[in-house]
């Protein structure tokens, strides 16, 4: 056999004359989604420097954030364990209609409904889990078929909007701003992201998780029961969009059915934005707020230049692919390098 | 030095992977009409070549032409429409197809009115089946076919294309004694016709009697071409290991207490066709090695230790205790580790560096406080740190992504991620492949290592060699069964090779 060098790839000299292309694809792949989002910002401030870059505007677009961060986190931890979750958005209506639901029919009290309305959430994501990983059902039709199935349920438990019996208490979560005049969902917001960062990043539970979506026979020779951390992983995603459910009825004041399907597309678009940013092609909860805010910022400043209402589907859908093609493209530069 | 009446010449063929050279400046000559054996080890490159000249793998240099044309490399098609078949092991039929369809797969079909003739289309198949002796029907579904069966259906598919060489892989693998006779025929009929074969074979018996020429590859190398009958099987299995008997006396020699009870116990296992009855003992701070060819059933028998796969009958001990793993984690949970053949796409996370890839399977012992699930990060960093000095790993730092390094680094990073753990078996499925010869000494220290420290060892290794200069003991299995048992200086590449192909108390009069 011949000798190589020890380090493999590091041979790369300094006299070699810049490879632009790679460097490109290189900067694309970290930096672009950041790269975006700057430039929508900067955009339109230009636009309407007085309307958007106002702290009222900015408020504004956090607060509509806060909520698609919250389900879209939940769904990064799915696609860290390779997995993925289509019910997301239906859990999230689902969850708004069954804790108001809990209020305003069952008559329980705030804490008992929300506290029951987490764990059916979470509970969900279990069956989920199960379905994947014990049952074998691909995700794609596991979770879809859950979801459809909850659309059904709902119906049956109310087919029409829940508006009366609210206590003012709960409609207060979501439109009270107890410190510095923040809306709350913010500050909800920032906890499951600081909490879902700790899990993923400093725990062994979530150094297990990466290891399943990044080699899944490697990690089950490492000795880790796969099966439970992609249920973990479904749990959290499940939990996630019962929180959204939550923070969305006491918002809107009532619990309607649907009003939540819209999320899945939000949280999809910007867990695949995140993955397209700092890290080549991996799925990480900082990443997934950079891509929360790209989608926000956009609707937002589109509504207020003025675009027409049927903008932003246009929007969505093709911010939808370009995320896709952009997370695909990192992938493969990370895998070329 | 060209043959008078070559079909096809390679030419300089020369293939690396990843820096290792797979083939290096192979010239070959097959002549119209003959049977053309090619032996080698695991891992000589006789896989690389057919794998060229089937236009799947690229070679890095070198030419190849047929019938006096260069044969454009690196398509599929090509190597087909210039009359070159391949019949791999795996046979790559579609199972809910017929035999007919099967062996028209592909190819242009006569059409009217847009539609398939399958009438005017079948001519030629049918011809083909005639001209092999094919018996059944061919509207026979291929998965209501047995192996032989299959087996003439893709050379009847090769045939309908008019191949002028057919490359077959093993072929008698998984045939029986009188099958593989009626194939050695359709072979003979073939060659006789103008047909050439390209014959891929560990049975060396039946490479000296059926080839007219034989190759033999080492090391990526054409070490030997020889006519039939200038070589016999001794010659040809020192033409395949390279050099003669090694001395006893350049083994190292290691002193594992066999008196104890062992750290692993295999009674009868048992799995499907693979493994068929297999019983052996592992000790503390022993090195047991598990020679044997590909296909020999170590790395099933491998997996049934390791809980990928439950055995049908049969059972473990471990320390003396029942051992039935469930799964990998529950072995892993008790403390046996496999470290698999595939380094790559089943023992590496490839994205993480080098600390989270030695660490992952001892996350428990990293916590900051006991109890709490959060890592201190400062101890992950130092157990990664020391295993990486102790190991002497190269790598510019521990954060390094383990992408980056060397095959036989990675290995040793693997190697590492056990010590950590604290296992009691560990078992490597051959641990040095495809790293050179100074990343296999470091990997073999790292091994002995893991031995002093009082793990148990079970390596599998296909390079007979390697069992020679690492193993305490060497155990050789064959079909599915344990062939025979070497300690101490019996331990000789030309023992295990024997016994890989016969049984201790096998034939008369063929010990090498």
């Amino acid at each position: 056999m011949t000798a190589r060098s020890e380090t493999g790839t590091r041979s790369a000299g300094a006299s070699r004359p810049i490879d632009w292309k790679r460097f490109g694809l290189m900067f694309l792949s970290r930096y672009g989604t950041i790269v975006g989002l700057l430039l929508m910002i900067a955009i339109f401030s230009a636009m309407a420097p007085n309307i958007f870059f106002s702290r009222a505007n900015l408020l504004n677009i956090l607060s509509a954030a806060s909520l698609t961060a919250i389900v879209a986190s939940g769904l990064t931890y799915t696609l860290v364990v390779g997995e993925f979750d289509l019910s997301v958005g239906y859990v999230t209506s689902f969850i708004g209609l069954i804790v108001v639901g809990l209020m305003s029919y069952q008559g329980l009290p705030i804490w008992l409904s929300i506290l029951c309305a987490l764990a059916i959430g979470t509970g969900l994501g279990l069956i989920n889990g199960t379905l994947v990983t014990k049952v074998r059902i691909n995700a794609v039709i596991s979770t879809l078929g859950l979801g459809t199935m909850l659309t059904g349920i709902g119906f049956s438990y109310s087919a029409f909007p829940i508006a009366a019996g609210i206590p003012r208490a709960f409609t207060s979560i979501s439109l009270g701003r107890v410190l510095f005049g923040i809306p709350n969902p913010v500050f909800f917001m920032i906890g499951v992201l600081v909490i879902l960062w700790v899990i993923l990043n400093k725990t062994d539970i979530g150094q297990k998780m990466q290891a399943v979506g990044g080699n899944i026979e490697a990690a089950r020779l490492s000795g880790i029961r796969v099966d439970r951390i992609k249920m973990f992983a479904f749990a959290t995603a499940g939990f996630c969009a019962a929180l959204t459910g939550t923070l969305l009825s006491s918002l809107l004041g009532s619990g309607t059915l649907g009003a939540g399907d819209g999320y899945l597309l939000d949280a999809f678009a910007a867990v695949f934005l995140g993955s397209a940013t700092l890290r080549e092609g991996e799925f990480h909860i900082l990443g997934t707020l950079v891509g929360v805010l790209i989608l926000a910022v956009g609707f937002n400043g589109l509504a207020i230049v003025g675009a027409p209402t049927h903008f932003q589907p246009i929007f969505k859908g093709g911010i939808l692919i370009l995320a896709v093609g952009m997370s695909t493209l990192a992938r493969r530069y990370a895998a070329s390098n | 030095m060209q043959a008078p009446d070559a079909l096809l010449q390679i030419r300089g063929l020369t293939k690396s992977f990843a820096g290792e050279l797979a083939l290096r400046d192979a010239d070959l000559d097959i002549i119209r009409g003959e049977v053309h054996g090619l032996v080698g080890a695991n891992g000589a490159g006789k896989s690389t070549l057919i794998r060229c000249l089937a236009g799947v793998t690229l070679a890095d240099s070198g030419r190849i032409t047929i019938n006096g044309e260069e044969l454009r490399q690196g398509s599929p098609q090509a190597s087909e429409q210039a009359g070159l078949a391949f019949i791999h092991q795996e046979l790559n039929l579609v199972p809910r197809f017929t035999a007919l369809q099967n062996m028209l797969l592909g190819a242009p079909k006569a059409k009217r009115f847009g539609l398939i003739d399958w009438k005017r289309s079948s001519v030629r198949a049918r011809a083909a089946a005639d001209r092999i002796g094919i018996r059944f029907p061919l509207e026979t579904r291929v998965s209501e076919l047995s192996v032989a069966e299959r087996w003439l259906v893709m050379i009847g598919k090769a045939l309908t294309r008019e191949a002028s060489m057919i490359a077959m892989d093993e072929p008698t693998a998984s045939l029986s004694g009188p099958e593989s006779e009626q194939l050695f025929s359709i072979i003979r009929d073939l060659s006789s016709d103008g047909v050439s074969i390209l014959y891929v074979s560990h049975r060396l018996e039946e490479v000296l009697d059926l080839c007219d020429r034989i190759t033999v590859l080492r090391d990526g190398r054409i070490v030997d071409e020889a006519k039939r009958g200038s070589l016999d099987k001794k010659g040809l299995v020192r033409a395949i290991i390279g050099h003669d008997i090694r001395r006893p006396e350049d083994r190292q020699h290691f002193s594992a207490d066999r008196s104890g009870t062992p750290i692993l116990s295999v009674r009868d296992v048992a799995w499907r066709e693979a493994v068929k009855g297999v019983s052996l003992d592992v000790f503390p701070g022993e090195v047991l090695a598990l020679g044997g060819l590909v296909g020999a059933g170590r790395t099933e028998l491998a997996h049934l230790i390791a809980g990928v796969r439950q055995p049908d009958a049969g059972h473990f001990e471990l320390g003396g205790k029942t051992f039935a793993p469930a799964g990998e984690a529950e072995a892993v949970g008790q403390g046996v580790a496999l470290v698999p053949e595939e380094r790559r796409s089943q023992g590496l996370m490839l994205q993480q560096s080098v600390a989270y890839n030695i660490n992952i399977s001892s996350l428990a012992g990293l916590r900051t406080i006991p109890g709490l699930p959060f890592l201190s990060a400062g101890k992950a960093r130092r157990q990664a740190e020391r295993l990486v000095k102790e190991l002497s790993i190269k790598t510019p730092g521990i954060a390094r992504k383990i992408a980056t390094l060397s095959g036989g680094n990675q290995q040793k990073a693997l190697i590492a991620r056990w010590l950590a753990s604290g296992c009691r078996l560990i078992i490597l499925d051959e641990p040095s492949r495809g790293v050179d010869v100074g990343a296999r000494e470091e990997i073999h220290d790292a091994i002995r290592s893991l031995a002093r420290a009082g793990v148990g060892i079970l390596v599998i290794s296909s390079d007979v060699e390697e069992l020679a200069i690492l193993a305490d003991r060497v155990i050789v299995m064959r079909e599915g069964r344990v062939s025979g048992e070497l300690t101490g200086p019996d331990i000789t590449e030309a023992r295990i090779i024997e016994l890989s192909y016969h049984d201790a108390h096998g034939p008369k009069g063929e010990s090498a």
